[in-house]
């Protein structure tokens, strides 16, 4: 059994589940020959940063057939980037650091007099 | 005619003292996030307003003035942690292992009760509560710190990877490694405590 992808629990949201011979043969089928899921997530995370090979990119689409929850994995990571860059329009929402009175007056003291130099 | 070219000025004014009122504690806010010491932070931001002086003739009012500055601000914090480097531990690496080893089987597959859930409602809905904002930030400060920053350099400062090892002296397996693990922790954390429990 090992290698193989582990028997489909009820309520599977995979595309493809063992729910008849046919796709028991598609999801052994495919499950042996893309990544296992621990690796999946690994693969997914550097594409985020760098374009994978084509041969990749369709692996892990026939990998999503058989797999509802990698495929949720690599949407979340999407949102977790939207989420993340928007993090420094939301400071407000969540801190009440302000530079204080006195760092405001030496702050525009130091931008005339830097204005003066430049002339 | 002398009206004319007065409000011409007036559409790309450059009031450096009228910045540090308007933009200053948004700028400070998201300085003080990053590097986390108050004087540092500061720095930043008159830094920030120094080279909006010299670089004004640039910004042409086509984005927000706030957003122009604060894209300046995210060279200086790029800037920031080039000059720091050459320091990084990797001690904390360690941070995921465990966590990981429950989530698949032994043959590498989800362990099916453990496989990410549906986060709903959907991420522009999410993005409209202050709370999920905060939940968030908690997420982001329960990484070990050096995790933290170099996910942030690469997600907020969007710095390339290859930018980010030069900065930090850092392989790029350990990169990324450091990446995956973060997002791993943070889409957990996230799916924990907002998207299981939205409030």
């Amino acid at each position: 059994m090992s290698g193989e992808y582990n028997p489909s629990p009820e309520g599977n949201p995979s595309f493809l589940a063992r729910r008849n011979r046919f796709q028991t043969a598609l999801v052994k089928f495919i499950g042996k020959r893309t990544p296992k899921c621990r690796e999946v997530v690994r693969i997914l995370s550097q594409s985020m940063d760098s374009k994978l090979s084509l041969i990749m990119r369709i692996k892990l689409r026939l990998h999503y057939l058989i797999c509802a929850w990698c495929q949720r994995y690599d949407k979340q990571l999407h949102e977790l980037r939207k989420f993340t860059s928007s993090v420094p329009s939301h400071l407000d929402d969540f801190s009440a650091d302000t530079l204080s009175p006195s760092a405001k007056e030496r702050m525009k003291e130091a931008l005339s007099e830097d204005r003066r130099e430049l002339g | 005619m002398k009206i004319e070219g007065a409000t011409r000025a007036a559409l790309v004014r450059v009031d450096p003292e009228g910045w540090v009122d308007e933009h200053g504690d948004c700028l400070y806010r998201y300085a003080l996030f990053r590097v986390r010491r108050p004087e540092i932070a500061e720095d930043l931001v008159q830094e920030t307003f120094f080279t909006a002086v010299r670089t004004s003739g640039s910004f042409r009012g086509k984005s927000s003035e706030r957003s122009w500055l604060c894209g300046i601000l995210k060279n200086k914090i790029c800037d920031h942690f080039r000059t720091l480097g050459r320091e990084t531990s990797f001690t904390d690496l360690e941070f995921l292992d465990n966590e990981l080893s429950n989530k698949f089987v032994s043959q590498g597959f989800w362990n099916h009760e453990r496989g990410p859930l549906e986060w709903k409602p959907e991420a522009e809905v999410v993005m409209q509560r202050a709370e999920f904002w905060e939940t968030l930030r908690n997420c982001l400060s329960k990484l070990p710190a050096r995790v933290a920053d170099v996910f942030m350099l690469r997600e907020i400062e969007e710095m390339e990877t290859e930018q980010i090892c030069r900065a930090l002296n850092i392989s790029p397996n350990n990169l990324w490694v450091m990446l995956h693990r973060a997002r791993m922790a943070l889409r957990e954390c996230l799916e924990i405590n907002w998207f299981n429990d939205p409030r």
